[in-house]
């Protein structure tokens, strides 16, 4: 074996590590931090480990980059499938992104606020009341049957 | 066309009749008829259900996702079906007069009672075990139907009813679905032709499921909290319907599934593990306390519907007693009992809602002296709780003698002791029940008050004749009851007209009734002609401690009925089935919270890589990793 | 006999090309673009009932796409399954075409690109076409959760699109892991190779990935946190579509991986135990949630969850209970999700409903009991298929998932007809009874109910064919066979 496969199968375990290091990153990103653009950001680590893992699968040690002329095969070719998966999943990635950012664009608009937690707060606060009972004025009423309905004990 | 498909297109007609046109001033009296010949056509179907063997079958039966639903009335159903129709006829009776006239809601009250009529005939009829589970479900609903037509405190008490009814229905769902399972049939046959081969465990499971499933619409102990308010809140005719044949539908249902199906004799040989008991034992025992413990919490009732009411519970237990202990007596004494008690109790919720018709309120501490008022009341009352306590001369007495003497027959002095306290229970409640209404002091309020209509005088004060004329004459109700009692594969009991031959001692009411007749003949002769001369005094001519005491002064004793007794029995009332609800209800909240506050509140990638890594690390350990 | 038509590319492609069109017609003008929109709404229906004919007998369309041919060229398979989804997808979005809103013609073309999308995700054979299609769904859904405008709908539309992302791209590393394994992406190819290469920690984690990432769409315990939020934030017509029916496409894309490649028991007990979670989980909660909408989306939860349990089984006839569950579901909780769009609030303030609006109380307790599994409604019939085969199955584990089910029935009983039994109470102390429904707004789930009502008389038809269905889909066999004929 020579030196130069060593270093090539070496190249394949880096990337795998590497791919799977920025799917744990951006998974700590999406979780741990509040702040809106973050966790998009951290979305986007994770989707770029996984597109890296992806075109490692594809990878062979010492092979050419899968450009066929003239139908004629030179040589061990990396395979080409996983590349034109990635290219697609770059795409739609990217347009995930942009939608998430628009949306990030427009809570900040709407909720003065990109801390998730404050987010999902507010909307509580939004959803949990009527919303669409223009007749009944909120907080009127403390009436409470249905819980009743399951405590008499008559 | 066989005379069921008559039978059930008729009831099924009428339900949809009553629903869209109950509102009609003869409302009632259509249904009345239409339940006079619906019980013409019940009894009509007697003829090859005789001996025991015959049924009468639909020609309706669809196939639904390859099981073939199958309805064919044998002996049972049709004891059960009498009862039914027969309820029915009295219910609508009562319905149709003036009754009718004041109620809000007729088209309701109509609609439901046609439609549980049509329901449980379906369920009485039922061929094979999903079209039994099926009924089982119609019933149920028809029933909820039936209870929460008024709103409010019904409606909450019908609920209640739903969820305990649903959740029996569940258990007779798996236990159907685990039997199927096991002999790939719904079919009665096969489950019956299997039984002997099924596990001992497997036993248990079912007896567990169906007993569970059954016994929650019978409201045996500790699932019965929901029945009395249920059927209390329901009105009139409709609540004495339920109150009579209701709750009969699970004993019916106990009766073809554990009784006939897997049979009484297989379960008195499952054995507990620890205890030397088996599993029919702790069914009677669970009878037991059904029958004593219920009746007690009666005693403690204010509200007359719901006195009569928590009775109802604890008559189902005599009756469960009654058929597990199995023997020819034992079983026609239960039988015999479902019977006396929907004549007695039907009369007895007739009168009480008589009362209410009259007086506006059902409360025992606001009501007295209405014996003057409403006398014919007064009797069908009277009449009812003498049937209702167990004592000659009415039918009561004979169907509890029967039990009692099943029991002794089959040397069971322990549950013979428990019948008879409750029996005990029993004749101090009543009391109260007819004192507090209609003896003593006459309230200045109920001054003008009349007595009932005869539309509703009459269907009551029949039914309080029926339980006499059974009483007098038991060898009528023992007759019908032979039907079910074949139909049940238990050896006839032989009778005669007066009452049972048995060797160890018979009944003849006859004699009894006669003997109790003269006797109290010649009471009456001796106080009336004989003794002293006697002054009539007006109700409100009383005197105490030679005070005389005028109308505003209160000294009718109704508040806190039995002190002493109340405080001896008052924890059972405050009891730990109650708080078992409560403790359930409030677990089931706290989980609903809990994972409605996991919803709500946490970050949601986070439960993705919590599962991830759960899966991962499962994924590994299955793979072998 | 199996068909090559290519009649099986238009309901991906019409719905399509008409989502690009769109904007540019309605630069013109709203209306004849919205009228196109909906044009091509009813020509899907058309094309879709007209391919029921090609495959109804049990036939399957096969189609290479581009003339390439299986396992390297992309297939579109179309048998029974497919085209019932099809068939679900196309009436529901025609049920609920969004509202028209202030003078655009967005809400359409995510509309449509929901439609081309989710055929081509039903109709797919390739693993990362179904990627594809599956992220089209994605970004068209999360758009229009967030059309209603509303504060709420843009934070729940942002975190459902977070989840829903990442999701994915877990679904992609599944992905990546199976071509790693067995180097092949064609679902039949797979099948072949699976037994072989895709047994093991490898597959299953695969499957894991695949299960999560696809679950977010099919409300699967734990990845559906989304769903409270969503439903209660977004348009009504949008909660119904994506309760009815999208949850619907992802969990047939779940089945097809479970049948086709996954056929393990490992796998089987991965999907038993998040359905079961979810069934639990969606029960408990709807059982304390406040308002009709959060209730309902998690009985939603909980009913896909029991589609879950279904699939799990392995059995044809858990597959064809599987099926049925959803497409019940799928007919009545859009009905629901309408009556309770309109009721929003408290449920405590359901009070007089049934007095304002006395069809939508009567429907609401027809729908309710359906899916309670009340007889004779056909919702009793598919749980007595479901718990049957539970019941039934060999591994003891089903029983005790058929015990679960009963018991959660119960509470699903009880938090239904809390709310039913109030709609005819009279209104509590001061309260006003809740608006009442317009005819026009309630007309969908009227329709909805007769549907229901029309399907009991015809529940042995309908099971006959289910069974008939859930045959073909459970034998992977008959697929391979049909994409790959020189491969068994």
């Amino acid at each position: 074996m020579t030196d130069a496969m060593l270093l090539a199968e070496a190249l394949g375990d880096v990337l795998y590590t590497g791919a799977i290091g920025l799917i744990l990153l951006g998974l700590y990103a999406m979780v741990v931090p509040r702040h809106l653009v973050r966790i998009v950001l951290g979305l986007l680590l994770v989707q770029s480990g996984v597109n890296l893992f992806l075109v490692a699968v594809g990878y062979r040690p010492e092979a050419a980059a899968p450009i066929l002329l003239g139908g004629q095969a030179i040589g061990p070719v990396v395979d080409p499938l996983p590349q034109a998966l990635v290219l697609t999943a770059i795409v739609i990635g990217v347009g995930v992104l942009a939608l998430a950012l628009a949306l990030v664009v427009r809570v900040k608009d709407v909720h003065g606020t990109l801390d998730s937690r404050e987010v999902a707060e507010r909307m509580a606060a939004e959803t949990g009341d009527s919303r669409l009972m223009p007749e009944t004025a909120p907080g009127r009423g403390a009436a409470v049957p249905a819980r009743e309905m399951l405590e008499d004990r008559s | 066309m066989s005379l069921l498909d008559l039978l059930l297109l008729l009831s099924l007609l009428t339900t949809l009749y009553l629903y869209a046109f109950g509102n009609h001033r003869n409302a009632g009296h259509l249904g009345m008829v239409v339940y006079a010949v619906a019980t013409g056509l019940v009894i009509a179907m007697a003829g090859p259900l005789a001996d025991g063997t015959g049924a009468v079958g639909s020609t309706f039966a669809p196939v639904m996702l390859g099981h073939v639903l199958s309805w064919s009335m044998d002996g049972l159903g049709w004891f059960f079906a009498l009862l039914t129709t027969g309820a029915a006829f009295f219910a609508s009776w009562y319905m149709s007069g003036e009754w009718n006239a004041e109620q809000p809601n007729k088209r309701i009250q109509h609609g439901t009672l046609a439609l549980n009529v049509f329901c449980m005939l379906l369920l009485l009829s039922s061929g094979d075990l999903l079209s039994l589970f099926i009924g089982w479900e119609f019933v149920s609903w028809a029933a909820f139907l039936m209870m929460t037509q008024l709103g409010s405190h019904a409606a909450r008490a019908a609920f209640r009813y739903m969820l305990y009814a649903l959740a029996g229905a569940m258990a007779v769902f798996a236990a159907i679905l685990i039997v199927k399972a096991q002999i790939g049939s719904f079919a009665f046959a096969d489950l019956r032709a299997a039984v002997p081969a099924l596990s001992d465990g497997l036993k248990w499971l079912l007896f567990g499921l169906f007993g569970l499933g059954f016994g929650v619409k019978m409201a045996i102990v500790p699932f019965h909290l929901w029945q009395a308010p249920a059927y209390s809140f329901t009105p009139g005719a409709s609540s004495a319907f339920l109150n009579a044949v209701s709750a009969r539908m699970g004993l019916f249902a106990i009766l073809l599934v554990l009784g006939k199906l897997i049979g009484f004799a297989t379960l008195s040989d499952l054995a507990l593990p620890l205890i030397p008991m088996d599993a029919k034992t702790l069914l009677m025992w669970v009878a037991a306390i059904t029958m004593v413990v219920p009746t007690f919490i009666a005693l403690m009732q204010t509200d007359a519907r719901m006195l009569l009411t928590w009775h109802g519970i604890g008559q189902g237990g005599y009756m469960l007693l009654g058929v597990l202990v199995a023997t020819p007596l034992g079983t026609a004494a239960g039988l015999m009992h479902v019977l006396n008690y929907a004549s007695y109790q039907m009369a007895l919720v007739l009168a009480v809602f008589a009362v209410i018709h009259r007086t506006g309120t059902a409360d025992l501490d606001e009501l007295g002296g209405l014996i003057k008022r409403m006398p014919f009341t007064y009797l069908a009352l009277l009449m009812g709780i003498i049937g209702l306590a167990g004592l000659p001369p009415m039918n009561g007495f004979v169907s509890k003698w029967m039990i009692y003497k099943s029991l002794l027959d089959t040397q069971q002095p322990l549950l013979l002791i428990a019948a008879f306290v409750g029996t005990l229970g029993t004749i101090l409640s009543v009391y109260k029940l007819i004192h507090n209404i209609f003896l003593g002091q006459l309230r200045a309020e109920h001054q003008k008050v009349g007595e009932a209509p005869g539309s509703m005088l009459a269907p009551m004060l029949i039914l309080a004749g029926i339980g006499f004329a059974t009483g007098f004459f038991p060898g009528l109700a023992l007759g019908v009851v032979d039907v079910a009692q074949a139909a049940l594969g238990v050896e006839l009991l032989p009778h005669g007209l007066g009452g049972v031959y048995l060797a160890t001692g018979s009944l003849n009411m006859i004699w009894v009734v006669g003997i109790m007749i003269g006797a109290i003949g010649f009471g009456a002769f001796v106080f009336y002609v004989i003794g002293n001369r006697r002054y009539g005094v007006h109700q409100f001519d009383n005197y105490a401690g030679g005070h005389f005491l005028s109308a505003d002064i209160r000294y009718h004793f109704s508040h806190e009925f039995y002190p002493g007794l109340a405080r001896l029995i008052g924890p059972w009332y405050r009891g730990s089935v109650v708080n078992m609800e409560n403790g359930l209800m409030i677990g089931l909240k706290t989980a609903g919270d809990l994972w409605h506050g996991a919803f709500r509140i946490a970050y949601t990638p986070f439960y993705l890589l919590v599962a991830l890594a759960i899966g991962l690390w499962w994924a590994g350990l299955d793979g072998g990793f | 006999m199996i068909g090559t038509a290519h009649q099986i590319v238009l309901p991906v492609v019409l719905p399509l090309l008409a989502a690009f069109l769109l904007p540019l017609v309605g630069r013109l003008h709203v209306w004849p673009a919205r009228l196109l929109g909906q044009i091509v709404g009813v020509l899907h229906l058309a094309v879709v009932a007209y391919l029921w004919t090609l495959v109804g007998g049990g036939e399957t369309i096969v189609s290479a796409l581009g003339g390439f041919a299986p396992p390297l060229g992309i297939v579109l398979y179309a048998d029974r399954l497919s085209v019932l989804f099809l068939l679900v997808l196309s009436v529901g979005i025609l049920l609920f075409w969004p509202r028209r809103e202030h003078g655009g013609t967005r809400a359409d073309t995510l509309t449509l690109l929901l439609l081309g999308g989710g055929s081509g995700l039903v109709l797919s054979g390739d693993l990362f076409n179904i990627f594809v299609f599956y992220e089209i769904v994605a970004v068209a859904s999360y758009g229009l959760a967030a059309s209603g405008g509303n504060a709420a709908g843009f934070g729940a539309a942002l975190r459902y699109l977070l989840l829903s992302a990442l999701g994915s791209a877990l679904a992609l590393l599944g992905i990546a892991l199976v071509y790693g394994a067995a180097g092949t992406l064609n679902l039949a190819d797979l099948s072949v190779l699976a037994p072989e290469r895709l047994s093991g920690p490898m597959g299953l984690a695969a499957f894991l990935l695949l299960v999560l990432g696809f679950g977010v769409k099919a409300e699967l315990f734990p990845v559906n946190t989304w769903v409270p939020e969503v439903y209660t934030a977004a348009p009504t017509r949008v909660t119904a579509i994506l309760a009815g029916v999208v949850s619907k496409l992802s969990m047939v894309v779940i089945l097809r991986l479970l049948v086709l490649i996954f056929a393990d028991p490992g796998a089987q007990t991965l999907l038993l135990v998040l359905g079961l979670a979810g069934v639990i989980a969606g029960e408990l909660a709807a059982f304390r949630a406040p308002d009709l909408n959060r209730t309902f989306a998690f009985s939603s939860i909980a009913q896909l969850g029991l589609v879950a349990v279904a699939f799990s089984i392995p059995d044809d006839l858990g597959i064809a209970a599987g099926i049925a569950v959803a497409v019940h579901h799928a007919v009545v909780k859009p009905g629901l999700f309408v009556i309770a769009g309109h009721w929003t609030g408290p449920i405590e303030r359901l009070g007089g409903a049934a007095r304002v609006s006395r069809p939508a109380a009567i429907a609401f307790v027809l729908l309710s009991l359906s899916i309670i599994g009340i007889p004779p409604f056909p919702g009793f019939w598919v749980k007595l298929l479901l718990l049957g085969e539970a019941f039934a199955a060999v591994d003891p584990v089903y029983a005790l998932a058929g015990a679960v089910i009963l018991a959660a029935t119960v509470v699903e009983a009880a938090y239904l007809f809390r709310a039913a039994a109030l709609m005819w109470e009279p209104p509590e102390g001061d309260n006003r009874p809740p608006a009442a429904f317009p005819l026009a707004r309630l007309a969908p789930t009227l329709v909805l109910t007769l549907l229901i009502l029309l399907a009991m008389g015809a529940v042995s038809p309908l099971g006959e064919a289910l069974e008939a269905m859930a045959a073909e889909v459970g034998d992977a066999a008959i697929y391979v066979g049909n994409v790959l004929p020189g491969r068994i």
